[in-house]
C-alpha cells in the first residue's frame, strides 16, 4: 500500500491536522506575548506598587489610607515630572533656588515648567525651607518611588 | 470690565471695609487674566500697580534667587506701590494661568490719604505682610 492510501489507513491525515494545530496554537501563544510585552516588563518595574495593590485589596480596613498614600493617586505626568526634577535637584544641589530649576527645566526641554513645579510644589514634592530657598522632601519621594 | 463687589468684599484685604468704601475700591480694579510663565511685576521697575490674585498661583523671587510663592485667592503681588521703595523689589511671575485684579497704587495711595480710617484698616493689614515678606527680599531669614 502506497500514497495517500497508506497516509489515510495509518492515520495520516489525523497526525497531519494534530501537527498543525501544536504548530499554530505555539505560534498564537507566542505573538500573544510579544504583543504583551510591553505590558509585562511596566508591570516588572512597578512590581513595588503592584505589591501594595494587592495587599491593599487583603486589607478592607485599611484600604482608604493605602490608596491615599500610594503613588497611584498621582498622574503619571506628575511621577514622571518629578523624576526628571529629582534629578535636576540632584545636579544643582540642595537647598535650590526655585527660578532656576524652572530655568534649567526649560532649557531641559520640559514641556511648561512653571506650572509643573507648581504641580509639584502643590503635590507636596518641592517645599519651602523657610528662606527663600526649596528642598526636595524625601518622604514623598519614599511615598511615590519617584 | 467693572469688577464686582462681592469679590473684594471677599478679600482679606479689604473685609472690614463699609459698603462706600469697596464701591470706591471696586470701581478703581481691574481684571487681569494672566498666562503661565508671564511676568506682571519686574525688580526693579517703578511701582506703578498692585495686585491681588483671584485664582492661578504665582513665585516672586528677589536676587540671589531667593524666591516666595502665593497659591491663595486675595494675596498681593506689588506691595512696594503703597509702601518705600515705590520699585518692585521682586519679579512676579505666573505659575500657571490665573486672574488678577490690578489697581493704580497712585489711586489707592490716594484713597488711603484721603480716608484716615481706611487707611488704618488697610496699613495695618498691608504692614503685617510687609514684615512676613520683608527677610525674603534683604535675606535675612
Amino acid at each position: 500500500m502506497y500514497g495517500l492510501d497508506a497516509i489515510t489507513a495509518n492515520n495520516g491525515w489525523h497526525m497531519a491536522a494534530l501537527g498543525i494545530s501544536i504548530v499554530f496554537t505555539g505560534l498564537i501563544l507566542l505573538s500573544f506575548t510579544v504583543a504583551q510585552l510591553h505590558n509585562i516588563l511596566r508591570l516588572f518595574d512597578n512590581r513595588d506598587a503592584c505589591c501594595k495593590k494587592i495587599r491593599g485589596l487583603f486589607k478592607k480596613n485599611n484600604n482608604k489610607q493605602e490608596v491615599g498614600n500610594s503613588d497611584l493617586t498621582l498622574p503619571n505626568n506628575i511621577k514622571e515630572a518629578a523624576g526628571q526634577c529629582k534629578l535636576l535637584i540632584e545636579r544643582i544641589g540642595e537647598p535650590f533656588s526655585l527660578p532656576r530649576l524652572i530655568e534649567l527645566s526649560e532649557k531641559c526641554g520640559m514641556s511648561h515648567p512653571c506650572s509643573t513645579i507648581n504641580d509639584l510644589i502643590l503635590a507636596g514634592f518641592i517645599v519651602p525651607d523657610g528662606k527663600g530657598y526649596y528642598v526636595w522632601n524625601q518622604d514623598d519621594q519614599n511615598r511615590s518611588g519617584a | 470690565m467693572p469688577v464686582d463687589i462681592n469679590i473684594i468684599d471677599s478679600l482679606n484685604l479689604f473685609e472690614d471695609l463699609s459698603h462706600a468704601e469697596l464701591e470706591e475700591i471696586a470701581s478703581l480694579m481691574r481684571r487681569i487674566r494672566v498666562t503661565e510663565g508671564e511676568a506682571i511685576t519686574r525688580q526693579g521697575d517703578p511701582a506703578h500697580t498692585i495686585f491681588i490674585i483671584l485664582s492661578g498661583n504665582f513665585m516672586v523671587f528677589f536676587k540671589e534667587g531667593r524666591s516666595y510663592t502665593l497659591h491663595n485667592k486675595g494675596d498681593i503681588i506689588g506691595l512696594s506701590t503703597v509702601v518705600i521703595p515705590f520699585y518692585y523689589t521682586g519679579t512676579a511671575v505666573a505659575l500657571s494661568d490665573g486672574v488678577v485684579l490690578s489697581m493704580p497704587g497712585r489711586e489707592l495711595l490716594r484713597l488711603i490719604e484721603s480716608n484716615p480710617v481706611l487707611s488704618d484698616k488697610i496699613m495695618k493689614k498691608i504692614n503685617q505682610i510687609v514684615s512676613a515678606r520683608l527677610p525674603f527680599v534683604t535675606g535675612g531669614c
